[in-house]
């Protein structure tokens, strides 16, 4: 008969089996979700263990928004527009890259390395715009307001090339840096390298001949990313591509009176012959030019519109602002792609600079799976060649395997259960709990099977096994504590493998331990009703 | 029952200088490895990727022979390349973050690219300095739980400076053996920590909270100690061989470091630390 009093330890790792075994193949687990990875790329997995990059392919990108921060900033009274245009004309950067924010105390941000502009300069640029501020109230790293916009930016960014699966997460280090990571399964390095690492900021600016000068071209930034209403996604045409926009009511009507006065639509019209690839903007060309993150990608006389415009060339525009609608080109359909997501999502506030990158070929990862699952067999095999060599006994080394394999089995559907993405260090972590695990265990077997004393009842297993307990929670504890760094510190895949052995050894103190325990406290009845 | 028993060390015929001889002219032999790498290259032991920044290249030469690969990649700054595995897959390594260049190469020559790694050398050096505050605190957080839990000096630096020697010599024979300081081998430099206090605390729990003979306590420690050391041997030396094999990233050289640290142990719990025990529990201030 089963004495649940008894073996109440031993139920309980039953039960807890059981619910693992639901998580891993049942209703209970997370869900595999959209992997983004086509059919034929995957191996088919009876589980609902999600796997990482290592295990999975596809690329991941690590970087950091670049800029420099001033705190502790007292505004007093001082408008943000009078500090960003003063900041920018002393250090000679666009009004864009510095960002004042009020607040108790209010922040200024310069979006531009350290190395580019010194923290120095850029004190003494706040101090001109009446600020007081020392090189030593400045630090590396943007604020967390521009960080989360960021963030929400590439997700958006990903979200419309329909990655599915990718993600984008923020970590910091303990070293004070804030990272941003954006992984994508499947995807090729190259295609989120370029999805990502461009601010992105798109502008279409008028170049025309300027009276005063024959060498270079007036060039007039005439229209940005907050002037279009309506994106409509890239087309073909038959030179590349174009984005189709609708301006808002705001930016039309100035934009039309530019394009009338600066000549586009008269002595202008179809005088531009540009190739970004070659050649500079031209002092006698009218060309609109598409300027992404500062370079030219494109430039081309004024089409059709010219017509809607200034129709007649009468100069009534109300045509136009009926339907403000504008063409930015490209040079090859897929650059319109590109530019039409940077339009959707905006641009960044500052570049990413890429810190590491990691990229796997999905069927070059996806071998690891068996290959990790064999080594981390054939690991067993060998630790139950071992202990059954140590002991001779298989009513001793049949339980201490099975609770070992129990307690991987549990992690398994821990992991199953909260969804956690398993990679090679996870598979490590799991070989490394077997490793101590088994060393408890042989401990208590050790400890509860000694033969010195004659033992009649259940209370000096319950003192042996109290003994025994105190070494396995000190080791327990010991190795929690050597680990725990790892599992805060963001030191990318080292993370994994200490939550999984730190999650390994709880679950073994708590459970699996114990219920070996109970198998060995019948092992030594057992033993004492036969001699 | 028919627990195999391990031999009984002799220990009452040497003096406790004699024992404690060995394991330190180990961990000195150690330390002057570390030291003489330091002055040699700069850094005790040599940096993976992970830490100095650079990129690594995996591929598949699809039967092309590590000459024909060298060649390839002749004209590039490459650092070195290396067959991996069984297979026929080359695992390249350069100072470059931007690895276009390779992957044309690669590809120009019909390559497959497997997997594509890289760092910038200001984030390595992060890296560097996390991963040591990391190993650090993981030490000091271990050596407060021992002493703790044992309330006296001497046994607890016995653990401590056994632990110590663990991680110190398997870090001296990467250096040997030519092993790159990666993540994979800090992570199995903390598991070491783990590992190798079980069987320290064993034994001082054995010896100072026991009834019994000093020499009849480290005896039943050390059956139990010796069990679970060989048997975490066996685990990471299979894991080791199956990895190298088939050559999995990570898993090769994480085992083969808990292996050194493994024997290291072995080494240290039964001579080092056995020693400072014998002297604490007969000669002693308690």
């Amino acid at each position: 008969m089963v004495d649940v009093r008894d073996n109440w330890r031993i139920l309980m790792l039953v039960v807890l089996c059981f619910v693992a075994a639901l998580a891993l193949f049942g209703p209970l687990g997370a869900g595999g979700g959209e992997t983004g990875l086509a059919d034929n790329q995957t191996i088919s997995d009876p589980t609902n263990l999600q796997y990482g990059l290592q295990l999975s392919g596809g690329a991941r990108i690590r970087g950091s928004l670049v800029g420099q921060t001033a705190e502790n900033v007292e505004f007093a009274g001082t408008s943000t527009q009078s500090i960003e245009s003063t900041v920018a004309s002393e250090l000679g950067v666009d009004p864009i890259d510095v960002t004042a924010r009020p607040g108790q105390p209010g922040t200024v941000e310069l979006f531009a390395s350290s190395e580019n502009i010194s923290q120095q300069r850029f004190a003494s640029a706040l101090n001109s715009a009446g600020l007081d501020v020392s090189a030593d109230d400045i630090r590396n790293g943007v604020t967390d307001a521009t960080r989360d916009r960021a963030t929400d930016i590439l997700q958006s960014r990903v979200d419309q090339t329909g990655l599915s699966g990718a993600s984008v997460t923020t970590v910091s280090a303990a070293t004070g840096g804030e990272f941003i990571i954006v992984e994508a399964p499947g995807e090729d390095r190259e295609s989120l390298r370029e999805l990502i690492g461009s601010a992105g900021r798109v502008q279409v600016v008028a170049g025309y001949p300027d009276p005063n000068n024959d060498t270079a071209p007036q060039m007039d930034p005439i229209l940005d990313q907050g002037d279009f209403a309506n994106i409509q996604g890239a087309t073909r045409t038959s030179d590349g591509g174009s984005v189709g926009v609708t301006l808002t009511e705001e930016a039309a009507e100035p934009f039309a009176e530019k394009m009338i006065s600066a000549g586009f639509t008269r002595e202008g019209l179809g005088n531009c012959d540009f190739d970004a690839a070659t050649d500079d903007p031209s002092p006698n060309e009218h060309c609109l030019y598409t300027v992404v993150d500062g370079e030219i990608v494109y430039g081309a006389a004024m089409g059709d519109l010219a017509d809607s415009i200034d129709p007649g060339q009468s100069g009534d525009y109300s045509g136009f602002l009926a339907n403000p609608a504008f063409q930015i080109n490209t040079n090859s359909y897929e650059e319109a792609q590109r530019l039409s997501i940077n339009l959707e999502a905006g641009s960044l506030p500052t570049t990413l600079e890429i810190e590491s990158s990691e990229f796997l070929s999905p069927s070059f990862a996806q071998a690891f799976k068996p290959l990790a699952l064999v080594t981390g067999l054939l690991a067993w095999l060998a630790v139950s060649a071992v202990v059954y060599f140590w002991y001779r006994d298989v009513r001793v080394a049949i339980p201490m395997l099975a609770t070992a394999t129990s307690e991987v089995f549990l992690l398994l559907g821990f992991a199953a259960a909260v969804g956690l993405a398993l990679d090679l260090s996870h598979i490590a972590g799991l070989i490394a709990v077997i490793g101590t695990g088994l060393d408890d265990l042989i401990i208590m077997a050790d400890e509860i099977l000694q033969r010195k004393e004659e033992v009649k009842t259940g209370r000096v297993f319950q003192s042996r096994f109290r003994k025994a307990f105190w070494v396995i929670g000190i080791a327990a504890g010991t190795t929690i504590i050597a680990m725990s760094p790892l599992a805060v510190l963001s030191l990318g895949d080292l993370q994994g493998f200490a939550i999984i052995t730190i999650v390994g050894v709880i679950i073994g103190v708590a459970v699996t331990r114990p219920a070996y325990g109970d198998v060995l406290r019948k092992l030594m009845l057992e033993d004492v009703k036969r001699k | 029952m028919g627990r195999i028993d391990v031999e009984k060390m002799p220990y009452e015929e040497y003096t406790n200088r004699q024992l404690l001889l060995i394991p330190l002219a180990v961990l000195g032999v150690a330390l002057l490895v570390l030291v003489g790498a330091y002055f040699l290259t700069g850094t005790p032991v040599d940096l993976g990727m992970e830490f100095t920044g650079g990129t690594e290249i995996r591929l598949d030469a699809q039967g092309a022979s590590g000459d024909e690969v060298r060649e390839t990649f002749s004209s590039l700054d490459t650092e070195s390349i290396q067959g991996v595995g069984t297979g026929n897959s080359y695992l390249l390594s350069t100072q470059e973050t931007d690895t276009s260049a390779f992957e044309q190469a690669a590809s120009e020559s019909g390559y497959v690219v497997q997997s594509v790694e890289s760092t910038s050398a200001s984030f390595g050096s992060d890296s560097q300095r996390e991963a040591l505050i990391g190993m650090v605190a993981a030490f000091v957080g271990m050596s407060l739980l021992v002493a703790l839990a044992f309330r006296s000096f001497i046994p607890s630096l016995a653990v401590v400076a056994s632990a110590f020697s663990d991680i110190v010599i398997p870090v001296a024979l990467m250096n040997l053996f030519g092993i790159e300081l990666g993540l994979g081998a800090v992570a199995a430099l903390l598991m070491i920590i783990g590992y190798s206090v079980d069987s320290d605390i064993l034994l001082n729990n054995h010896v100072l909270r026991r009834h019994g003979s000093f020499y009849e306590s480290t005896y039943r420690a050390m059956r139990t100690g010796i069990s679970m050391t060989l048997t975490s041997i066996a685990a990471m030396v299979t894991m080791f061989v199956v990895a190298t094999l088939f050559g999995i990233p990570l898993l090769d050289s994480i085992a083969l470091i808990l292996v050194f640290g493994l024997t290291a142990d072995l080494m240290n719990t039964y001579l080092l630390n056995v020693s400072l025990l014998r002297w604490y529990k007969y000669e002693g201030v308690k």
